[in-house]
């Protein structure tokens, strides 16, 4: 059986750039949804409970 | 160990994330100074509620300049009182109790709201700003009249408010 291997690649070669690009994605939508729910979602809600820490 | 550096940049981004969003409830707490609900407050006896000097005769009165305390009685099915009106700008704060079973104290469509348990005295700080008027409910299942138990928050332009007589 002749292997089917075309071309072996070491540890630092491997550069799986799609998941990159889909993980920056994923990470920049969390930042701006977290940044609107609270920001606008959250803090634009009045009235809001507030009081000093007794 | 070996680690790669797109999964250095990943784990470097979730760390980040994470102390973006402890910095943000910080900013939350300390800059703005919002507050949860907690059990500071005095207990009270919710059989005797009657003999209590504020929940006694619940309704709103004036602590200072710009600042009000609004005493209610949550029961079943109502709120007492019904309609509380306070001024615009102005620090209202609520001390709500019930005098049966669990209730809540919700003003709808905003961030105040607290669950109400006899005994218990929840007490939550707001500021208003605009006048305008919300709606009160109890949004804890407290009985087969639960969903007539609502209220009213009006919030009235300063000018324009008045304080009921004390009787």
């Amino acid at each position: 059986m002749s292997s089917k291997l075309q071309r072996e690649i070491g540890h630092d070669e491997f550069d799986p750039k799609g998941t990159l690009a889909l993980i920056t994605i994923y990470f920049v939508i969390i930042s701006v949804l977290w940044i609107f729910m609270y920001f606008v979602e959250f803090l634009g809600n009045d009235l809001t409970v507030v009081g000093a820490i007794a | 160990m070996k680690i790669h550096t797109y999964e250095k940049f990943w784990l470097a981004a979730s760390m980040l994330l994470i102390v973006g969003f402890i910095l943000t409830i910080t900013y939350g707490t300390v800059g703005i100074g919002i507050a949860m609900v907690d059990d500071s407050a005095d207990t009270v006896d919710p059989d005797n509620l009657g003999d209590h000097p504020k929940f006694s005769d619940p309704g709103v009165e004036q602590v200072g300049e710009n600042e009000y305390d609004v005493y209610v009685r949550a029961l079943q099915f109502a709120f007492i009182p019904g309609d509380v009106e306070v001024p615009a700008n102005s620090t209202v704060t609520f001390h709500v109790t019930s005098s049966d079973v669990i209730h809540s104290y919700s003003v709808v469509g905003t961030n105040a709201n607290t669950m109400v348990i006899p005994g218990e005295v929840a007490t939550i700080t707001v500021e208003t700003e605009e006048p305008g008027e919300h709606g009160i409910i109890c949004t804890e299942y407290c009985g087969s009249g639960h969903h007539n138990m609502a209220g009213k928050l009006i919030i009235v332009p300063e000018d324009e408010f008045e304080l009921e007589e004390e009787q």
